[in-house]
């Protein structure tokens, strides 16, 4: 019975994907949100603490992408930057969150929003009716999880070897544009929700 | 000489711009510390709309807020924030209670340093002694309209935040017109105070933190 147990306890969720060596990748290309000047009101809950603000996403003319969190009554926490392969640069965080695990979540976070991956060593797989891009990562894959048809984004997985950890979800497309976009991971508390808001 | 000559052209040049915006330098802040006082003296409360802009240098973009502001005699202000989103940030004492479209916090201004100097420069500023504050260095120059209060954090904590503070000081009424809070990494933030009315009757109840 322990044994059962153990055994199901290590094996990985995502076993019973049938790879579809026809499907193409880059149909998940179509879901990379089209950011050009565009205003969230972002709620974030890190363990106990709870913080909100605003964060603009804003497309520079050398078509990098600027990401700035500022509280409402404008402190900025942190002004990042991914340029058009997707190489991240810190340009500003405060002090206080200015720690290597804290930058390199946030940034890998906001990386699978922007939603360009890699997918030179990618593959499709499918299961329940569902259509899963696999992308390798170094300590995992991250899955693109559509419908059957890649119509519509269901959510995005980054996972380690046996399950997620970090569960993306971008709703509501207006424009090329999701209206709302949710952070959440997995094996701690701490989830980003952004809502759109008029910018003016 | 050729490095001199440009320090010269570099000062000039400053001067010339505090003085197309027509200011001066005031050299005795003592009369000013005194009228500020007096007209601080006189109001009980102020309640007004504002208007907050967030420029972001580097992107070339800014962000608008806007919302309304009540400050009641002694130390009770409420900044309420309607665009883009909800925000609520009730000042009552030592009490804090901040509200967003979410949740609601009650934080002690005493156990955060920052929210404890912008308790005490918004207040500072409504009641008239900004001028007193030791945690900044204050410069003060005038136009016939405003004096424009230029002050620089003293201490380490609040230079990690702001390069400079300028507040925009109507003659009128003695009353903040308009506040920037400079950072060091080249934005900053102005909020802009419109409509004001002086010694309306505000309920209390506006201003509960508990």
């Amino acid at each position: 019975m322990l044994a059962a147990m153990v055994a199901t306890g290590c094996r990985s969720v995502y076993k019973g994907l049938q790879t579809d060596a026809a499907a193409q990748p880059e149909c998940i290309r179509q879901f990379a949100p089209q950011f050009t000047n565009t205003l969230y009101s972002a709620q974030v809950d890190v363990t106990k603490h709870h913080l909100s603000g605003l964060v603009l996403l804003k497309l520079m003319p050398d078509s990098a992408i600027r990401l700035v969190f500022a509280n409402e009554m404008g402190f900025k926490f942190f002004d990042f930057e991914y340029d058009k392969d997707g190489n991240f640069t810190k340009h500003f965080i405060i002090p206080k969150m200015d720690k290597k695990p804290v930058v390199k979540t946030l940034s890998q976070d906001f990386a699978l929003v922007l939603l360009h991956p890699d997918l030179r060593n990618a593959h499709v797989a499918r299961e329940n009716g569902e259509l899963f891009v696999v992308a390798p990562t170094e300590k995992g894959n991250n899955y693109y999880i559509t419908d059957s048809a890649c119509t519509e984004l269901r959510r995005i997985e980054k996972s380690s070897r046996r399950k997620p950890v970090v569960r993306v979800e971008l709703r509501h497309y207006q424009n090329g544009i999701p209206d709302s976009i949710l952070i959440k991971h997995l094996n701690f508390k701490f989830n980003i929700s952004l809502q759109r808001v008029e910018k003016k | 000489m050729r490095k001199w000559l440009l320090i010269m052209i570099g000062g000039l040049i400053g001067l010339q711009s505090q003085a197309q915006q027509g200011f001066k330098a005031v050299a005795d802040l003592t009369p000013l510390k005194q009228q500020f006082a007096k007209a601080a003296q006189a109001t009980q409360s102020i309640q007004c709309d504002f208007v907050q802009e967030k420029n972001l240098s580097m992107l070339s973009d800014k962000i608008t807020s806007k919302g309304k502001f009540w400050f009641k005699k002694d130390n009770k202000v409420r900044m309420e924030y309607t665009q883009p989103s909800y925000y609520l940030l009730v000042i009552n004492g030592k009490d804090i209670k901040i509200k967003d479209s979410q949740k609601e916090n009650k934080v002690s201004g005493k156990s955060n340093k920052l929210f404890e100097q912008i308790n005490k420069i918004t207040v500072d500023c409504v009641r008239g002694t900004v001028l007193d504050n030791a945690d900044f260095i204050t410069r003060a120059f005038e136009n016939p309209q405003y004096y424009k209060l230029e002050m620089t954090p003293a201490s380490k904590a609040l230079k990690e935040y702001f390069s400079k503070i300028t507040l925009l000081v109507d003659k009128a009424d003695y009353g903040v017109s308009k506040i920037t809070m400079a950072e060091q990494s080249g934005d900053d933030t102005t909020i802009s105070f419109l409509h004001k009315q002086l010694n309306a009757n505000i309920p209390d109840a506006l201003f509960s933190a508990k």
